[in-house]
């Protein structure tokens, strides 16, 4: 899908304070697909780092876009520090998808609005940190849940920036998104507790950045 | 067209941006196992401690009537309830909660309990349950309430409130902390009467059998004991069951809709009453 801008010139506020420290874009890049196909499948198409949302105080990893850049699929290694976590730093490891349906390009704008994402997530808490809920101290169903195993999902919205190719020719861009997140532990309390809990009560907000190279 | 349109896209995006930085800190969460909390939701025991010696007994005489519940566990549509029939009774001095708090063992949920329990018009008081000792949620309570043994001392009355979820430490040995128990049992200096509250009753497949003489025996000796508060099993009982001298109460949950009170006088004389919510 070719990019469709005009112009970087129209700055001013907010994110075109966070953008004057980014390098200059330049003119629209070529056939992103044909570009693509000079690097092997296998190499990451684009780094994540991204702050709470119930993966890491820091989180960060790399990931791929499918379907004309509307499916990423990335995987990241979160980190809380032990100032946080109590007793000793915590590792998450997760999977995400995310699902970017709509794109809104803005003719004066070198940003384009992603104004809808969700996706699903899921991840691993080493136990080495974590009093196991599936431990041997435990018979069989003692707890039904796993305390190191997460589900979650996520709704949220994202702003794009192509930047300028790289010397291969490899489009670049860059993207700010947030996150509003539940887990399935969240999603059981609030089931079960209608009118004893909001909605708001088990959400979670999580904000990060995507540099595709 | 496009460039107010721009502005409004702009102007929205502020608006959200804002409103999030607003209400975000709260729902900026690192891990659901993270144990951080606001100022005001930190060291609860302590600061329900110094909240109950501050407050004049609301009985005369040596008179003190306090309610006892436990496992709040995932009750959320019932807290709200219990506060308002607790908050209808007259001279209660403080609420017990026998363990359970929360039933992940996750920080937000012992949150939830205390954005409840804390429009009581009395202190609360907790013990760690085992619900409360899974995943980090040992640290979170440390965090939120605070130390897993301790004792208080309100009207004569001294209150032990001891960690007994033997199970949650692969039976070790170590927990209850004996030792501890019988130097809190044997300081009688200005106590008239002594109660033991924890949540997993030595009756129970969680406590750690090779502890049960040792701590049934250390409450048959103890002076003053009134009786043993318990949790854990959701449902009310009151017994003796080593035929010791020992009366064992359990608490109702949450769930029940249920919940007991009990008054204490002389040296050894209580009433108990169950009000239904």
């Amino acid at each position: 899908m070719p990019f469709n801008y005009a112009c970087f010139s129209t700055s001013g506020g907010f994110f075109g304070l966070i953008l004057s420290v980014l390098p200059a874009a330049a003119q629209a890049p070529t056939d992103s697909a044909a570009t693509r196909s000079t690097r092997a499948w296998y190499v990451p198409q684009h780094a994540v780092l991204q702050t709470a949302g119930g993966i890491g105080m820091v989180s960060g990893g790399v990931g791929y876009s499918l379907f004309r850049q509307r499916l990423d699929v990335d995987a990241l290694a979160g980190y809380v520090p032990q100032r946080y976590a109590g007793n000793k730093a915590l590792g998450i490891f997760t999977l995400k998808t995310t699902y970017t349906p709509y794109t809104i390009t803005l003719r004066s704008a070198a940003w384009r609005v992603h104004p809808l994402s969700f996706g699903g997530l899921v991840n691993y808490t080493p136990s080495r940190t974590l009093n196991r809920s599936r431990d041997e101290k435990y018979y069989d169903g003692y707890y039904w849940w796993s305390s190191t195993v997460r589900f979650g999902a996520f709704i949220g919205g994202k702003l794009a920036r192509p930047l300028k190719p790289s010397p291969t020719g490899q489009p670049r861009a860059v993207s700010l998104y947030y996150e509003l997140g539940t887990n399935d532990l969240y999603v059981v309390s609030l089931a079960t507790n209608l009118s004893g809990l909001k909605v708001t009560d088990v959400l979670t907000l999580g904000v990060g950045g995507k540099f595709t190279f | 067209m496009l460039i107010t349109l721009t502005r409004r896209i702009r102007q929205g995006i502020l608006l959200t941006a804002a409103t999030l930085l607003l209400t975000g800190c709260e729902l900026f969460e690192f891990s659901p196992n993270d144990v951080r909390a606001p100022a005001a939701e930190r060291d609860l025991t302590a600061k329900n401690l110094a909240r109950l010696q501050a407050t004049p007994k609301p009985t005369g005489g040596d008179t003190l009537r306090f309610v006892f519940t436990g496992d709040s566990q995932r009750f959320h549509d019932e807290s709200g309830p219990l506060v308002e029939s607790v908050n209808r009774q007259r001279g209660i001095a403080a609420v017990v909660v026998a363990g359970d708090i929360s039933d992940f063992g996750l920080r937000r949920e012992m949150q939830w309990v205390n954005d409840r329990l804390r429009h009581l018009n009395v202190p609360y008081l907790t013990v760690i349950g085992n619900h409360d000792q899974v995943a980090n949620g040992r640290q979170a309570y440390q965090e939120i309430f605070g130390p897993l043994n301790y004792t208080f001392t309100y009207d004569r009355t001294r209150f032990i409130l001891i960690d007994t979820n033997s199970r949650e430490y692969g039976f070790n040995g170590k927990v209850p902390d004996i030792g501890w128990l019988e130097q809190q049992l044997a300081d009688t200096v200005g106590v008239r009467r002594q109660i033991v509250l924890c949540h997993v009753p030595p009756t129970n497949e969680d406590f750690d059998p090779t502890l049960i003489k040792p701590y049934t025996e250390a409450l048959a000796k103890a002076p003053r004991l009134l009786f043993h508060l318990n949790g854990h099993a959701h449902s009310f009982s009151i017994g003796e069951p080593y035929a010791d001298g020992v009366t064992y109460i359990n608490s109702y949950a949450f769930e029940k809709r249920q919940y007991v009170i009990l008054t204490v006088w002389g040296a050894d004389q209580y009433k108990l009453e169950k009000v239904a919510f």
